[in-house]
């Protein structure tokens, strides 16, 4: 009786997102500009929908990716929701005090209440390796709306649905018990429980501005020109070049199973020091190991097709995938859904 | 099981704590879990497959009316009070009171298309002034709220057990459960134990229809 679509991708119109974490700065205006529009009210502020996290490292909520859930060979895994303070987030600052107490420098913005122990980007910048060979990259996470989303699969009230329009993910808060079945089943814990309205949530993929052609504010708000949206059926577009053409825009742990459609260009990084400090072009600084722990087996080959690309360009020649990567008009990252939301009016 | 006809008001009755209900006879019965075949979602089946089902084995209720509102006080037996989800790793606890919405239904499917199910729902996060929720339901995870509830839960904890009433008019034009003076009923009644990760089909229930009947 659960209401399913699984494996149907959206009658063809799936649509889908690229990162190029080799662009991502970790400046964190997808994740805020996502915040401000949706996740302010008390039971939603601790929500991160969107964040972006310094790799290595333990994400967002820590550990996640211990956490289960997903598919194995087509059978649901089990997995744990996670605890507040695996999330953290949510805080309440002494803003008054320190604006308007009139204490001057003697006292600091600070959390009130319990010590916060994990936060949504809490390691920034650690990264991993050892100087001068250290290395990190940062990395975007949202709701997947998975192809094949464990969530909706979850679910004993059928609550969850994955539209056929667009294959966006989405949950009836009327028939939401709040069971949390859905936080136990999304392998990359992106689902997140209103504990004042005891329902859960999670990235609505900005349906009602994708519905009036208008980019999700994450990848609108972007000043980096490191995220590209649009539909996976739409083949002259981006998304599709990346994912299905050029095939260098990969799923985040293809092993769980679910099929996301959120995608990341790998970073290729620097080349490692030798201790003499000459450049060792064949090791990257960012072990291949790492990425393909990240991305799967097909990781390698992603990076060699952006190297030799990048190569025909440094030489002089023309590439079609680096015209794309490089981005050169902005509201080609996201046709046809470059209408600007200032210009409408929204109820 | 008898519902006993008292002079008593009604915000009596809602008294967990009431001395009154002392006097009132009580069905102790045991209680089991709900099978794991019948949870409607694969992902369910997998992530309690070998775990036991319905940690509160045993139930105590009694039944009372006073001729306009017919009250069921239940009393169980958990060491510890949830009344929330705590730090996010455990649920309130909760208990329900279940009949067949037209004479009979199957009660282990939770109701059926031709032959739905009448639930009172009452959740430890409830404040004491909200109403008890009237669900209907037509099958295992199909329950849905009606607009209205007349029903009432008030609740109180302690030393390690639980103890709530639910009451209801005997009359209501509201979608539920049609209860009177000398008409046999069938009731069941389930109970969730928060701490042990209890909600939604995972839970301990009466297995058999009880036989009601109300002075």
């Amino acid at each position: 009786m659960a209401k399913t679509t699984q494996g149907k991708n959206g009658a063809g119109h799936q649509v889908a997102m690229v990162f190029d974490l080799n662009k991502c700065i970790g400046c964190q205006t997808c994740s805020v500009a996502c915040k401000v529009l949706w996740t302010r009210e008390e039971g939603a502020d601790y929500q991160w929908w969107c964040t972006v996290n310094t790799q290595p490292g333990r994400g967002h909520p820590r550990d996640y990716e211990a956490m289960g859930g997903g598919y194995r060979e087509g059978v649901s895994q089990p997995g744990r929701r996670p605890t507040r303070e695996e999330w953290g987030g949510g805080w309440d600052f002494n803003y008054d005090e320190v604006l308007y107490g009139g204490k001057g420098q003697s006292v600091f913005l600070h959390p009130v209440g319990e010590e916060p122990k994990w936060g949504p980007n809490w390691d920034e910048d650690q990264g991993a390796g050892e100087y001068p060979n250290a290395y990190f990259f940062y990395m975007p996470r949202l709701c997947n709306h998975c192809t094949k989303p464990a969530c909706l699969e979850a679910c004993p009230r059928g609550a969850m649905y994955k539209r056929e329009q667009d294959g966006i993910v989405l949950r009836d808060e009327n028939r939401c018990r709040g069971y949390q079945f859905c936080l136990e089943a999304c392998p990359y814990k992106k689902v997140y429980f209103n504990f004042v309205r005891q329902v859960s949530q999670q990235c609505i993929m900005c349906f009602p501005r994708v519905e009036q052609s208008v980019a999700p504010a994450c990848v609108r708000q972007c000043p980096g020109r490191a995220v590209w949206f649009g539909t996976l059926d739409d083949e002259s577009g981006p998304v599709a070049q990346l994912v299905r053409k050029w095939e260098v825009a990969l799923p985040l742990h293809p092993e769980f199973g679910t099929e996301p459609n959120v995608f990341y260009i790998p970073p290729i990084g620097p080349a490692r020091l030798n201790d003499d400090l000459s450049f060792d072009e064949d090791t990257p600084r960012i072990p291949d190991e790492y990425l393909e722990g990240l991305f799967g087996p097909r990781v390698k080959s992603a990076i060699q097709t952006i190297k030799t690309e990048m190569t025909k360009t440094r030489e002089g020649g023309k590439s079609e995938l680096m015209d794309t990567l490089i981005a050169y008009w902005w509201k080609d990252m996201f046709k046809p859904y470059d209408r600007d939301p200032a210009e409408i009016q929204w109820t | 099981m008898k519902a006993v006809k008292l002079q008593l008001a009604t915000r009596t009755l809602l008294n967990p704590g009431a001395q009154q209900w002392a006097k009132v006879p009580a069905e102790e019965m045991s209680l089991g879990g709900t099978p794991l075949h019948r949870q409607p979602s694969k992902y369910v089946r997998a992530a309690w497959a070998g775990k036991p089902l319905g940690a509160v084995r045993f139930l105590k209720v009694q039944a009372a009316h006073n001729s306009k509102d017919i009250a069921f006080r239940l009393e169980w037996a958990d060491p510890t009070e949830n009344r929330d989800y705590g730090d996010g790793s455990v649920f309130p606890d909760a208990a329900g009171v279940l009949f067949p919405l037209n004479g009979d239904a199957p009660l282990e499917s939770m109701g059926s298309a031709d032959a739905p199910v009448n639930a009172w729902y009452w959740r430890a996060s409830m404040a004491d002034e909200d109403d008890a929720q009237n669900l209907i339901a037509r099958g295992v995870g199909t329950a849905e709220q009606t607009a209205k509830s007349f029903s009432q839960a008030r609740a109180r904890w302690l030393d390690g057990r639980w103890e709530v009433v639910f009451s209801r008019p005997l009359q209501t034009d509201g979608e539920g459960v049609r209860l009177q003076p000398g008409k046999a009923s069938k009731v069941a009644f389930a109970v969730w134990e928060g701490s042990s990760q209890e909600r939604a089909g995972i839970k301990a229930f009466s297995k058999r229809w009880q036989e009601l009947e109300i002075e």
